[in-house]
């Protein structure tokens, strides 16, 4: 713009900004010390993969282990108590991921511990538990989720609702109030079904003893005879009967989906309200005809087949979510929470029905455009899509 | 022959629209964007029941369906107008500075010049005579200056933007202590100031003059469905007219031959180490990520390094996305947008954008006031914002920064509670976003929002359009102005440019291919 004939110079005010950009021009950073910064200082928080070898395998009990994993990349980012990582897995060739709570408290740095129940049946636990050992490597996303205390309202007395592998959170949030010396009422109410597969037992019977502030109760729902404890399921007279009033108390529920289901039920019962019950989503449901809008003319056994533009077809049963038989038949799709809430695992149905369960925290527009949530998205048709 | 006659990096406002515009001129297009969903700063999310509205806090330009303005045009033209609908918000704005005024702006330029005179009945004759100058500096910045340019003629310039000539490139603060003597009256119409990130002695004249005239003219408007929905019909249009996207899908290295003068681009390399060939390239990216990382150039290009020794960062913002247990009546919220203020210095709320001090100045944002709709039944969505800097957050420990963050917050909800209280009780879902939680979701250094720092000097009239590499083209706030509007026009603009070239050698290519045949 040093053209000598330039119309703007009639502007008042045209030439003194010429002259403060000639200026700055001759002082000014051509911004070449940003390159990579950006990257740098998202990746301090928000890495988008961790390299984690396992350091440590601990039984906690027969049907769980914990899984101390170390960064082969760096320092760890930090968490927030009750976050997960998904982690990344190849079994036997088939690439999938499940996400798993951190169970270390977010004050410990140099590592992350994994918790892990073996699910009947289950794909990955059966991997872990059975086929892992110290030293193996794995990938992994940062810290996610929204499970945790959120100091601008959810006060100072926390309840959290255990169930099974719920533990595992729990034992993140009860050490993250202690060590870091949070003025906090915390009071665990951890049900389990048999007294010999308690996660974590021990550990949560000597802290509740050593500090004022932890509160224990422990629901064993099938126990042996002569247990002497408390029986039965984590109702609302339970709840009540441990924890005094409901008022001002938040509630963390964290376990197998019916046990959550459950729980939320008796809290509304007791008067506590939606803004105090915190619900840990917990995978895509395991029967999913037996929620409501399933097409009746479909059963979960029907196979149908899938198109992903472009680039092949496969047949899938209608009662797998979509995105592991994507997996199951070679296709990457990015994901984390496989429940339906974080949305990385977005695909776009352009021709054929899907089932979403409520568990598809779907925005209003991909509603409209048919954009669906993978992790929790049931085929019910020949589909089309395209991500 | 290459895979496609454009590549688009990134999905926001401007590269969504480029690539719209691009596909449905007739070039081929890919558009790769390195997150999931579609938007940029142009989304939402979900927690709980809600679905909360990201960045849009009051889209400007859209004119009403029967005084429509280019927006609506814009719209139209890229095929999204009949798969949004646009929620008109009934008030401009309200300002509270505590302790000082409170006043409420209708979204009528009749309406504003009468509350301003009710309230300031003093002034009336300099507010009548500052609003036609608004109205007249508006109306040559878009018509008579652009007219004069293409002419290149001082004379026209001279005779038909005579109130541009004199005011347009002078500060805000200026002209308004030209014009005023009352102190509220004048931090009340430079409000807007934040939406360009500069206090208002330092933003041209014609920039607040423009926001003031066109927003009270052509009305703020929201989306429903939040931004998110117009990003995603964006898509779908794009889709529609053929063209291809790829998700998950970040951009390592925008590859380049040499050529006669300056490098040419001949492709893009994905994270995933596969090359793609296209004639063009529309970066979505901000210009210092584009030119310093992704450009495949050992040396930035020639004139860029001048050119960026003249800017400076921009500013980013700290936001909370509240979603209430109660209407916007109980907590006495009547009106959209809320300016809330300690002070009617703009030069302190500026330099506190530059600190972890409380900030002094907070914009709430109340989504279903003028539509239900944005919130579930008896429910409130709310954003409180403040601009900061991102530099600051930069030097905060990262063990410390989720509690650093809660803090911050709770200054903001403080704020807030002074004009409504009750805010904090009736949280049921609440996410803070911080800096630098821009700059994780939009890639931008110290997660700027608005691009460069909008000095007087980064005006468009005293920059060239950035073409130091053949094919390499900038659509987004890196280029011009931030924000909604500008950012969707820019990349219209550079669309437009493209396809003139794309079909000009798809042309010549059949001219070749049928003398071949004679």
């Amino acid at each position: 713009m040093s053209n000598s004939t330039n119309i703007l110079e009639s502007i008042k005010g045209y030439q003194e900004g010429l002259a403060r950009k000639s200026e700055r021009e001759k002082t000014g950073s051509d911004f070449t010390e940003q390159k990579g910064k950006t990257a740098h200082e998202i990746a301090k928080l928000h890495p988008k993969r961790l390299q984690l070898k396992v350091s440590d395998i601990f039984d906690d009990t027969a049907s769980t282990k914990t899984f101390r994993f170390k960064s082969m990349n760096g320092v760890l980012p930090p968490f927030q108590a009750g976050q997960y990582i998904n982690l990344y897995v190849n079994i036997d060739g088939v690439e999938t991921a499940r996400p798993y709570a951190i169970s270390s408290c977010p004050t410990k740095r140099d590592y992350y511990d994994l918790t892990v129940k073996l699910v009947d049946g289950g794909f990955v636990t059966n991997y872990l538990l059975n086929h892992v050992d110290q030293g193996q490597l794995f990938s992994a996303t940062s810290p996610m989720g929204t499970f945790y205390h959120n100091p601008l309202f959810h006060g100072d007395k926390l309840v959290f609702l255990a169930g099974g592998s719920g533990g595992a959170p729990a034992r993140s949030m009860i050490e993250s109030v202690l060590n870091r010396g949070l003025n906090m009422e915390f009071h665990l109410i951890y049900g389990n079904s048999y007294e010999s597969d308690v996660i974590f037992a021990d550990t949560f019977r000597e802290l509740a003893a050593q500090h004022k502030n932890v509160h224990l109760t422990e629901v064993i729902s099938r126990p042996t005879e002569g247990y002497s404890g408390l029986t039965g399921h984590l109702n609302a007279k339970l709840i009540a009967d441990a924890v005094g009033g409901v008022s001002d108390k938040t509630f963390y529920v964290c376990g197998p989906t019916p046990f959550n289901e459950f729980c939320e039920s008796q809290l509304k019962s007791l008067g506590v309200e939606n803004k105090r019950i915190r619900i840990e989503c917990n995978g895509p449901p395991k029967q999913p005809s037996c929620l409501e809008n399933w097409p009746q003319v479909v059963s979960e056994q029907d196979e149908v087949m899938v198109t992903v533009q472009g680039r092949g077809e496969f047949k899938a049963k209608v009662g797998e979510p979509l995105l592991n038989s994507l997996e199951r038949n070679g296709y990457r799709v990015e994901n984390a929470c496989r429940s339906g809430e974080c949305s990385l695992c977005r695909v776009k149905v352009i021709e054929g029905e899907v089932f979403n369960p409520p568990e598809a925290h779907l925005r209003k527009s991909d509603k409209d455009f048919g954009w669906v949530h993978s992790c929790v998205a049931f085929p019910t048709t020949d589909i089309k899509i395209l991500y | 022959m290459n895979d496609f006659d454009a590549i688009v990096i990134g999905a926001g406002n401007g590269g969504l629209t480029a690539a719209v515009a691009l596909q449905r001129g007739g070039a081929k297009t890919l558009l790769l964007e390195r997150h999931n969903i579609p938007g940029g700063c142009a989304t939402s999310f979900v927690r709980g029941e809600f679905e909360f509205e990201v960045a849009l806090h009051q889209l400007s330009g859209l004119g009403t369906e029967d005084k429509p303005f280019i927006m609506r045009k814009l719209f139209g033209e890229l095929g999204v107008l009949d798969k949004v609908e646009f929620v008109q918000e009934g008030e401009l704005y309200r300002m509270v500075v505590l302790n000082e005024f409170d006043i409420t702006l209708p979204a009528s330029w009749v309406g504003i010049r009468t509350t301003l005179i009710e309230n300031f009945p003093a002034e009336e004759k300099n507010i009548l005579a500052f609003m036609t100058l608004c109205e007249q500096v508006t109306l040559e910045s878009f018509m008579g200056v652009p007219q004069a340019r293409k002419m290149n003629s001082a004379e026209m310039l001279n005779k038909n933007c005579k109130n541009f000539v004199e005011y347009g490139l002078r500060d805000a603060k200026s002209v308004l202590d030209e014009f005023f003597e009352n102190e509220h009256l004048k931090t009340l119409l430079a409000a807007y100031w934040c939406y360009l990130g500069m206090p208002p002695k330092d933003i041209n004249f014609s920039d607040l003059a423009v926001m003031l005239y066109a927003y009270g003219v052509f009305k703020p408007w929201h989306v429903k469905g939040g931004s998110q929905a117009l990003s995603s019909a964006l898509l779908e249009s794009f889709l529609d007219a053929g063209g291809e996207v790829r998700f998950n899908c970040s951009v390592d290295k925008i590859l380049t031959e040499k050529s006669s003068d300056k490098p040419a681009v001949k492709g893009v390399r994905t994270e995933f180490g596969e090359t793609i060939a296209c004639d063009h390239i529309i970066s979505n990216a901000s210009t210092v990520v584009t030119f310093t990382e992704l450009l495949d150039t050992p040396i930035l290009p020639a004139g860029i390094s001048q050119d960026f020794k003249s800017r400076d960062l921009g500013t980013s913002a700290f936001c909370i996305y509240l979603g209430l247990d109660c209407t916007p009546a109980e907590l006495g919220i009547k009106n959209a947008s809320t300016f809330i203020s300690n002070t009617t210095d703009e030069n302190l709320m500026h330099e506190t954008m530059s600190t972890m001090n409380p900030p002094v100045a907070t914009m709430l944002t109340c989504y279903n006031v003028d539509d239900p709709s944005f919130a579930p039944p008896g429910k409130t969505q709310i954003s409180l914002l403040c601009l900061q800097y991102g530099s600051v957050w930069e030097d905060i420990p990262v063990e410390k920064y989720a509690e650093t963050k809660y803090e911050f917050a709770q200054h903001l909800i403080n704020q807030a509670e002074q004009i409504f209280p009750g805010i904090q009780a009736h949280i049921e879902e609440v996410e803070v976003a911080t800096p630098l939680t821009m700059m994780r979701y939009l890639n931008t250094p110290g997660g700027a929002i608005y691009g460069f720092k909008q000095n007087p000097e980064d005006n468009l009239l005293f920059r060239e359009r950035y073409d130091q590499v053949n094919g390499l083209h900038i659509a987004g706030s890196w280029q011009g102005m931030g924000g909604f509007q500008p950012t969707y026009m820019v990349g219209a603009a550079t669309a437009k440019a493209i396809v003139k070239k794309v079909n000009a050698k798809k042309a010549a290519q059949q001219d070749q291919v049928e003398m071949a045949n004679v």
